[in-house]
């Protein structure tokens, strides 16, 4: 097992940090967290299944794209357009066979990246979001201060717009798509898991961390025959 | 007024595993509820930012859409609420 390593990447906007797993060699995934509070409910669980990948023998990074982690770009300044171009120019310098992982909204991120696969957890597309973090508003009904509000996180206009308009990836390349089996939504595997990405608090599953390690790993090695 | 859709049961065992699911109450403590079950005011990990995901995942796994002036007291009040405000909107 190689251990983490802390690193950063450059992008035509800025330079963000990044955290490195396994090998540097051979096949890389780069994964994708959601944006906002599921972010923080999901790092840990994702992080594992990174250790497990390791485990497996396969690298792995997991990059801040800009307005998300570490960044100093602001919430409120984020773009999913900014986003998107970072993860993309990440993809295009690692130089490998390179796989996107995601999870939930990150599935949002590896659109326009030249990827050898997308491997998503639980895709879910702007539009399902916004309407999840308006919920939210109307469930809280406190005075909100001010219309870009949302559960603590201040969104721009252009943002919203972004995310009204932002699908995963539906193109002819490789997609192997997760779901839990509580979700009706079709699916390519579903596993029997609760959805942590909803839950109040941060929490892990190492479980189905390692079923889902398992999946990708063996998929990764499918898509490499 | 109490109304007894059909399929109701297959509602209730949803919304149970829903609250269990997103907050992280064990199978048994649900098991336990029954239709006067105080929920919102009385649970506290039903929050408000709570009653959101158990909304929108009842939403998802019922194939069901509430609408936001749907969304009151009342509706969360019990747990037989609940179960009632979901079956009419799954089983119609």
């Amino acid at each position: 097992m190689t251990a983490l390593r802390f690193d950063t990447y450059d992008w035509s906007g800025g330079r963000e940090a990044l955290l490195r797993f396994g090998p540097d060699t051979g096949p890389v995934v780069i994964a994708a967290l959601p944006l906002f509070e599921e972010a923080n409910r999901t790092r840990q669980f994702l992080v594992t299944v990174l250790r497990d990948l390791a485990d497996h023998g396969i690298g792995s990074v997991l990059p801040d794209l800009p307005g998300t982690g570490e960044s100093i770009v602001v919430t409120g300044e984020s773009q999913v357009r900014d986003q998107r171009t970072a993860y993309t120019e990440l993809a295009q310098q690692l130089g490998r066979n390179t796989y996107g992982i995601s999870i939930r909204s990150g599935a949002l991120f590896d659109t326009d990246a030249a990827l050898a696969g997308r491997w998503q957890l639980s895709p879910q597309s702007g539009e399902d979001l916004l309407r999840e973090l308006d919920r939210g508003r109307v469930a809280s009904r406190s005075a909100r201060a001010s219309d870009t509000d949302y559960a603590g996180n201040t969104l721009s206009r252009e943002m919203l717009a972004n995310l009204c308009d932002a699908t995963p990836y539906a193109g002819a390349g490789r997609l192997h798509v997760v779901r839990l089996e509580s979700d009706p939504r079709d699916a390519d595997v579903k596993h029997a898991a609760p959805p942590l990405w909803r839950r109040s608090e941060p929490g892990n599953d190492i479980t189905l961390a390692q079923l889902l390690a398992d999946d990708i790993s063996h998929w990764i090695a499918s898509c490499e025959s | 007024m109490l109304v007894i859709f059909e399929g109701t049961s297959q509602v209730e065992t949803t919304v149970r595993a829903v609250l269990a699911d997103i907050l992280g109450l064990s199978a048994y403590r649900v098991a336990t509820f029954t239709a006067n079950t105080p929920l919102f005011g009385a649970l506290p990990e039903l929050d408000s930012m709570a009653v959101a995901s158990v909304l929108t995942e009842l939403e998802d796994r019922l194939g069901i859409l509430i609408e936001d002036d749907e969304i009151d007291g009342e509706m969360l009040e019990t747990f037989g609420a609940l179960v009632q405000f979901a079956a009419s909107k799954a089983l119609v």
